[in-house]
């Protein structure tokens, strides 16, 4: 029985990792400057190393490549373990409004620190890596916030979590807005094109600032995943069974919150990743979560790095946030889960 | 003389501003089918949540052979008591074999495989609910009563000495209703399970119990066997019923064979 569900696994995240491969390679030929996968190869293992490919491959579509695949890694991994904690497939970490506070969080910081459009300089090494912190205390204060209001008779009611987390959701928007308009002109620039979510200003800071994020609750997480089989139960069940279930969720959820939050902290609130991923995964692998969760982090790479690539390439040289890319794809989507969960 | 599994003392419990029961004392013996009966609203199957630690009691303890169950780990608990909650839920498409196993989880240290131990469990557990047939078949495919054995396979994969059923043949027809208490009846007689349950029906609760705990607005009316609770006197109390009762000739139970209200009288 479970090497049925095995064997499907390993052949889905094989698939999985060559289609990323192959979405990686497209991303980092093509552009503005295209190049052959020779000259790539060449730069990357510094055979006659030229100026010109060191440039386009280190500082800019390396780092937004990597970019791309680490927050798609985390969102799928978030939206998996907050559709699982919530036993609701609707639920999303940018429905739940832990994006919006995070996000607000780091527009107070913007405000604060006055981040430069391109964060470029070492000047900024320090502000870069406390961002996810910041993005973290606000995921928290939005969650604290939800939890609150949605937890009524000693548990959670996810019909009430899905309620606040909208209403919360919006209101961290209006916030946001709100500070965004008291910036600077380039701040205020810096934090809108932030807030739709784009990596294309992508930078090695970034990615120094979210692996420790990811590298530590990752492991957490999946460390926990198979907890996440039995907590679609309904509670009784789980409370028979021995499972301490508030803190597992709770343990679950702030990890999830930490994810979250170094992924908004670095792209900006990507919404629908964390709701598509999980359930193409389910599709893909079945309901046990050892095998949705990696399958999960890999579709949302995948998603993220060819959306960024749609994102880049379509009005090219202009740009467009790869947000709106990912929110053009994920509405339809999300309409049709709706649809097929009534019937 | 039958030892104590259970006692619980002064018990309060309730939700939020409203209180069910309080000061509640009972206690359950060892190797007995216990039952508890009562009309809706009683608080009869809070009580067995509170037993079984589902609900946190406000004040009061439950001890379980003579130990705070407050202060025993509620994995440790797992191991001695399962409940079989009124309206269990699993997602459709998870297997039935599957779903069982996840009743050893009190008892698995490696989370990723199961031990020889925990499929000779597993395959008793659905060879005495007879749900071998459908192992392989998804939740979504079972019946009502199918599901509801399968259900109690997985409580007895967890391989406790204590059962607690929340009225277990709720929803069911008149076979599935037998089947299931058939099955709880050979736990209690081949296994020395003490099983705690809730019933609606008084003379499944007759038929199959040791002892009857008759409760009612959040207090025990009453304790005693078959005999001694389905009484005239015990069900008017109780049940506010006109209650016609005469022992079965095959097995000696009593049995209530009809019954008017007292309505118009009172």
């Amino acid at each position: 029985m479970h090497k049925q569900y095995r064997k499907r696994f390993l052949m889905t995240s094989s698939a999985a990792i060559s289609l990323i491969f192959i979405a990686m390679y497209i991303h980092i030929t093509n552009g503005t400057f295209d190049m052959s996968i020779k000259d790539v190869v060449t730069t990357l293992l510094r055979i006659n190393p030229n100026n010109d490919f060191d440039l386009v491959i280190f500082q800019f579509r390396l780092p937004r490549i990597v970019i791309a695949a680490l927050v798609g890694l985390g969102l799928g991994i978030a939206g998996t373990v907050i559709q699982g904690i919530t036993r609701n497939g609707l639920a999303d970490p940018g429905i739940l409004g832990i994006n919006a506070g995070a996000g607000t969080s780091i527009v107070i910081f913007m405000f604060l620190f006055h981040m430069q459009l391109v964060a470029s300089s070492s000047s900024n090494w320090l502000s870069i890596l406390l961002m996810p912190l910041f993005g973290f205390v606000g995921g928290v204060i939005a969650a604290i916030i939800i939890y609150s209001f949605s937890w009524r008779n000693g548990k959670l009611d996810t019909q009430r979590l899905i309620l606040t987390g909208i209403a919360i959701s919006s209101g961290f928007g209006a916030l946001s807005m709100y500070i965004s308009l008291k910036m600077r002109e380039s701040d205020f620039e810096m934090a809108t094109v932030w807030m739709t979510g784009s990596i294309y200003n992508a930078n090695w800071i970034f990615i120094v600032a979210m692996l420790p994020w990811l590298l530590i609750l990752i492991p957490v997480i999946y460390k926990k995943a198979y907890l996440l089989d039995y907590l679609q139960l309904e509670e009784a069940t789980i409370k028979s069974l021995g499972i301490e279930i508030e803190k597992e969720k709770s343990i679950l959820l702030l990890c999830s919150i930490g994810v979250i939050s170094a992924c908004v902290a670095v792209s900006g609130s990507i919404s629908f990743i964390g709701l598509m991923a999980p359930h193409i995964a389910r599709q893909l692998v079945g309901i046990q979560h050892r095998y949705v969760i990696p399958t999960s982090a890999a579709v949302g790479m995948l998603l993220v790095i060819f959306s960024d690539y749609i994102a880049k390439t379509v009005f090219a040289p202009a740009e467009i946030p790869v947000g709106i890319i990912v929110a053009i794809i994920g509405v339809p989507y999300f309409l049709y889960l709706l649809v097929k969960s009534k019937a | 003389m039958v030892s104590n599994i259970i006692r619980a003392q002064k018990l309060t419990t309730g939700y939020e501003k409203f209180t069910v029961f309080s000061d509640l004392n009972t206690t359950i013996k060892a190797g007995q089918i216990t039952t508890i009966i009562g009309p809706n609203g009683c608080g009869k199957s809070t009580l067995l949540k509170t037993i079984g630690r589902i609900l946190k009691q406000q004040s009061g303890e439950v001890f379980l052979q003579e130990q705070d169950m407050k202060l025993i780990s509620t994995k440790e608990i797992a191991k001695q008591l399962a409940l079989l909650s009124q309206n269990p839920e699993a997602p459709l498409q998870l297997k039935v074999e599957e779903l069982i196993s996840y009743g050893r989880f009190p008892h698995r240290k490696n989370v990723g495989t199961l031990s020889s131990k925990d499929i000779e469990v597993i395959e008793w557990a659905m060879d005495i609910t007879k749900t071998t047939a459908f192992r392989d078949r998804e939740i979504a495919q079972l019946s009502g009563g199918q599901r509801q054995k399968v259900w109690l396979a997985m409580a007895l994969a967890q391989e406790t000495s204590i059962l607690l059923l929340d009225e277990p043949t709720t929803y069911l027809d008149l076979a599935h209703q037998l089947e299931v208490l058939k099955i709880v009846e050979r736990l209690n007689k081949e296994h020395h399970c003490t099983v705690i349950m809730v019933l609606h029906d008084i003379n499944h609760a007759a038929r199959f119990s040791h002892e009857i705990i008759a409760m009612k607005e959040g207090e025990i009316v009453t304790v005693g066997s078959p005999k001694e609770i389905l009484a005239k006197d015990v069900l008017k109390q109780v049940f506010s019923i006109d209650a016609r009762i005469m022992i079965d000739p095959e097995n000696g139970a009593p049995v209530c064979f009809g019954y008017d209200t007292f309505l118009e009288q009172e």
